[in-house]
């Protein structure tokens, strides 16, 4: 068979198409808001599945607060053009959490859209890992995909392992990564400081400032029309005080 | 019992293995706005930086003694509550962290500090309007995130509201005067001397003479290689101004 001149650098040859993982569908041009927030001694597990279908979006964080161990595996299948997925999350991990995210985002047709963003505390004795995979199928032409990953590591023992993976057959598209661990920044403690906010707090502050990308993507009240962004604002700032 | 508020003797800094400041006296009363000048790489904000607390260097030897009170042996943040202040050349961009919130947290850890209650909302809110208003901030500023997308302008202008709203004895303006045009710097020094009383000081951190025609200095000081080669009068600044800083020199 015949490959197209403009197919002639698409890599057909190692591309094997996973099974489609079915699990919660977004259909119809529908738009769905998901929130987990996952606290010690409750079992409030997200899917792991979704479908997204043309023209419909999915937008799901997923919070982890301290004193929970899981491994939160993800799968979201883009199955129609126009689909869009926005996967947020934040850990908060200490004492001897293990947390995991294991993410597969795949494009499986063009025009699609997929952003994820991840920010993560370690501290005391955790193990936290970011696993996050983008698979661009040869025909999904156009696809924007965009992965971040950042991490803050508040003591020595505690460890985060982040392993962004894109594997991208088409050649018509747009997608970047970017994963980082470090640790709380002293410049900004110091400046903080010397308007008379001890360390402490300052560090606090910081933690706030670091997870705040993904606090602002949520909406401000859910589809009850109940608070939500500051409801969980709330609760991640008193998470973040008892580390 | 006296007015002196700071007293530097014989202060030696360095920064990693690199010595800054080979010796620095300084002393400035209440009331007093010192200017202090020099060329790049002189120390001028290694000095502020010594004086806030910078965890990043250390004092090799030298005192420095603030209201009676041993300003080495404080953290930064206790510098803070005695009374000190610095408008960083660079401040720090907060993201997520609203000025508002900001704010509340600086004054209310003092207070804390203190062993005063948390200031009442209302009084709070009057306070942040109040001294928004002195730096000419829309009321949107109160919930913009801290420093965060602020042209050079607004970032120096919210450091001296930050000034106002923190009230020290003794203010350090670390080139509060770079990357300011002339309307910035005009509102960022009527800021500086609507603040300034009788029991207030400043240090005027600057390379340039332009922040000095607004905020009238003194006593001007002459920082060069990690030492004050002259200190006078005004006339200091038009002797830089017209023959630049090569003709002051170390005197040993």
């Amino acid at each position: 068979m015949d490959i197209p001149m403009d197919r002639k650098n698409i890599d057909h040859g190692n591309y094997v198409a996973a099974p489609l993982s079915g699990g919660v569908r977004v259909e119809g041009g529908r738009s769905a808001r998901e929130i987990f927030i996952l606290r010690g001694g409750q079992d409030v597990v997200p899917p792991q599945c979704y479908t997204v279908e043309a023209g419909s979006i999915l937008d799901l964080t997923v919070i982890v607060l301290p004193g929970v161990s899981a491994r939160v595996p993800l799968t979201v299948d883009l199955l129609g053009e126009g689909a869009q997925a926005n996967l947020s999350g934040i850990f908060l991990s200490s004492g001897d959490d293990k947390v995991d995210f294991d993410i597969t985002m795949n494009h499986r047709v063009g025009k699609c859209k997929s952003t994820q963003l991840f920010n993560g505390v370690a501290a005391g004795n955790a193990r936290c890992g970011f696993f996050g995979r983008i698979v661009v199928a040869p025909d999904a032409q156009q696809t924007e995909a965009f992965q971040t990953n950042h991490n803050i590591l508040l003591g020595d023992e505690a460890k985060v392992e982040t392993k962004p993976r894109l594997e991208i057959y088409a050649d018509d598209v747009k997608c970047s990564h970017g994963a980082t661990i470090g640790k709380l920044n002293e410049e900004e403690q110091y400046y903080m400081r010397s308007r008379g906010i001890p360390e402490a707090e300052a560090k606090v502050l910081q933690m706030i400032s670091f997870v705040a990308p993904v606090i602002a993507s949520l909406p401000e009240t859910d589809a009850e029309g109940k608070p939500c962004r500051e409801a969980v604002a709330q609760a991640v700032e008193e998470a973040i005080r008892a580390i | 019992m006296n007015d002196i508020l700071l007293e530097i003797k014989d202060l030696h800094a360095k920064a990693g293995d690199k010595e800054i400041l080979k010796g620095i006296d300084l002393t400035i009363r209440k009331g007093e706005i010192h200017a202090v000048m020099g060329p790049n790489g002189a120390g001028k904000s290694t000095l502020s930086a010594v004086l806030t607390g910078k965890p990043s260097y250390e004092v090799t030897s030298g005192s420095v003694t603030f209201m009676g009170q041993d300003l080495l042996a404080m953290k930064p943040e206790e510098r803070a509550w005695a009374g000190l202040f610095l408008s960083f050349q660079y401040p720090i961009e907060i993201p997520g962290v609203s000025i508002t919130n900001f704010m509340k947290t600086a004054i209310n850890s003092k207070r804390k500090a203190q062993g005063l209650e948390p200031m009442k909302a209302g009084e709070f809110l009057k306070l942040m309007k109040e001294k928004m208003a002195l730096v000419q901030m829309r009321a949107e500023f109160a919930k913009r995130e801290v420093n965060v997308g602020f042209s050079g302008g607004e970032k120096k202008r919210n450091e001296i509201f930050q000034m106002a709203m923190l009230d020290p004895s003794l203010a350090i303006l670390d080139e509060t005067d770079s990357g300011l045009d002339v309307d910035a710097l005009k509102i960022v020094a009527d800021g500086v001397n609507s603040l300034h009383t009788p029991e207030k000081s400043a240090i005027v951190i600057t390379h340039y003479q332009k922040l000095l025609e607004y905020v009238r200095p003194d006593i001007v000081h002459v920082l060069k290689a990690g030492r004050i080669v002259k200190t006078g009068g005004r006339e200091l600044i038009d002797m830089i101004e017209k023959d630049g800083f090569e003709q002051f020199h170390n005197n040993d």
